[in-house]
């Protein structure tokens, strides 16, 4: 489903990736942890070809980065929901226009695009919240309409860049239980994270980066090798 | 449906970022009404111009001894030039009574005989009103046999051709000087538009979205913009003419073309500038 062969990055003098290989399978969960500048993000932008290997290829689907034409890219991002620490919500329309303008811009119907919209704010249990807009909510439900919008097309993969770096504790708990929650239904979920404590709660397969380089790709009942965990 | 997102979605974007929409506006409504006036201008000294030219004449006066035979031979020869819009013979009884009407005083009671010779009276057409035509048909009638002079406003003809030359070039620079600065000008506050708003481009892009849905909006943003921009132009040309054909010069006279060509060349800078600006930050992204 998504595999990396060999994936180097170079960016000006700096490497930001090297020689990763790695495949995420159908319906994992996967985090991705390390410190700041180990790799994650670059990683992730590999993902939804936001970036593109220096050397080595990423598949992604039936899209390769090293023969994708640029036109197919939008129908690559179809496939996979992204969502960021700071959200990316569109300040001045409500929770509903934020989530159906993602539908919208892709070319759906009026129709369709309420069922879903209505459909997937229930699921992350918004659907109270659907008139107002995003400066009224909390960080944990800003975060759960940026969800939101990246499911509402149905991808197979959600990309997670520190989803709860701007919440407290208890909403980022919730958001890890929404992730399994999405993750269990189907979708593929790869979290970049530097926060311990939420593996430890909800352990699943952990890739550990240093430096651009794979320092560990651990399983769930294997991730004692990382001292921060232990 | 995707033309009335995009509507949707443009003047959301309008109202999203006001004041550079209003500063866009403001560029092309200047700028227009700038180049609509520079356009009156011209077309009115066009018209000044023409309005002479129709009328340069050549008088040609025939000998005295000259026969009904010459004349008809130089008549038909006029007929041949293809330069010569009319040419029309005046009798010397005719050129007599002209004279009385012109001047109020009977010369046949101070003089013996008629001294006025007969004569034909020219006229060009203006696409041959050029000092150096004049001249070259001026001097191929008096050639012919029968002429006795060619009379035409040499100087005049020259001087007005000359500065009206000069008026265009100068009218013509300021314009195309005008229009690559109006260009440069909307294209750059359409990308600051753009780039105030990166954030929905971004979650476009995110989402999936293809160029031609991220473009669409900022396209018809940008046609909007000129529309605003042309309507605000064509009311200020509008009044400035009122203004200088009530205060200044009354014969102004103002195309109804020229309001449309303002309102379209509104769209059009809005449509050209936005289509590169969206395109280029794509690019760049």
């Amino acid at each position: 489903m998504i595999e990396f062969f060999n994936v180097s990055v170079q960016s000006k003098n700096k490497p930001l990736l090297k020689q990763v290989s790695l495949k995420i399978h159908k319906g994992e969960f996967v985090y991705l942890i390390g410190k700041t500048g180990a790799g994650k993000t670059t990683l992730l932008r590999l993902i939804y070809m936001d970036l593109f290997p220096t050397k080595g290829n990423v598949i992604i689907d039936k899209y390769s980065s090293s023969n994708i034409i640029l036109g197919q890219i939008p129908f690559l991002r179809r496939k996979v929901g992204v969502v960021f620490q700071d959200f990316k919500l569109l300040p001045d329309r409500t929770v509903y226009d934020n989530i159906a303008f993602a539908l919208r811009v892709i070319g759906f119907k009026r129709r369709e695009v309420k069922s879903k919209v209505l459909n997937i704010l229930t699921q992350v249990g918004l659907n109270h919240r659907r008139y107002h807009m995003p400066e009224l909510l909390s960080g944990g439900e800003k975060q759960r309409v940026a969800i939101a919008r990246a499911l509402v097309n149905e991808p197979f993969i959600l990309l997670a860049d520190e989803p709860t770096g701007n919440l407290d504790p208890d909403a980022s708990k919730s958001i890890i239980e929404l992730l399994e929650r999405i993750n269990k239904s189907g979708t593929a979920v790869c979290m970049a994270t530097h926060n311990y404590d939420l593996i430890k709660n909800a352990p699943h397969r952990t890739i550990v980066l240093e430096n651009g380089e794979i320092h560990y790709d651990l399983a769930p009942e294997n991730l004692h090798k990382i001292s921060e965990l232990k | 449906m995707n033309l009335l997102l995009f509507f949707k979605e443009g003047l959301i974007g309008l109202k999203r970022a006001k004041l550079s929409a209003i500063i866009t506006i403001i560029s092309i409504c200047l700028s227009l009404s700038l180049i609509g006036i520079f356009t009156l201008l011209g077309q009115n000294l066009k018209d000044i111009f023409f309005r002479f030219y129709k009328e340069i004449e050549i008088e040609v006066f025939l000998e005295p001894d000259v026969t009904d035979q010459q004349i008809s031979r130089i008549e038909s020869t006029f007929h041949r030039f293809s330069e010569l819009k009319s040419a029309r013979f005046i009798s010397r009884s005719e050129a007599l009574q002209e004279f009385q009407k012109i001047f109020g005083t009977d010369i046949s009671g101070v003089l013996d005989e008629n001294p006025l010779p007969a004569s034909f009276r020219l006229i060009m057409k203006s696409d041959y009103s050029t000092p150096a035509e004049v001249e070259k048909i001026a001097k191929q009638i008096s050639d012919l046999a029968g002429i006795q002079e060619v009379i035409y406003q040499k100087e005049i003809i020259s001087f007005i051709h000359k500065y009206f030359n000069i008026s265009v070039i100068i009218i013509g620079l300021l314009a195309f000087t005008l229009l690559i600065v109006i260009t440069i000008l909307v294209f750059n506050t359409i990308r600051l538009t753009i780039y105030a708003r990166r954030d929905i481009i971004q979650i476009m892009k995110l989402v999936g979205a293809t160029n031609y849905f991220i473009k669409g909006p900022f396209i018809f943003e940008g046609m909007l913009q000129g529309l605003i921009g042309g309507g605000l132009s064509l009311i200020l040309v509008w009044l400035t003419t009122k203004l200088v054909k009530t205060i200044i010069f009354p014969e102004l006279s103002i195309s109804t073309y020229l309001y449309l060509f303002i309102i379209g060349l509104g769209v059009f800078f809005g449509l050209v500038g936005s289509y590169f600006s969206v395109n280029k930050y794509l690019k760049y992204q």
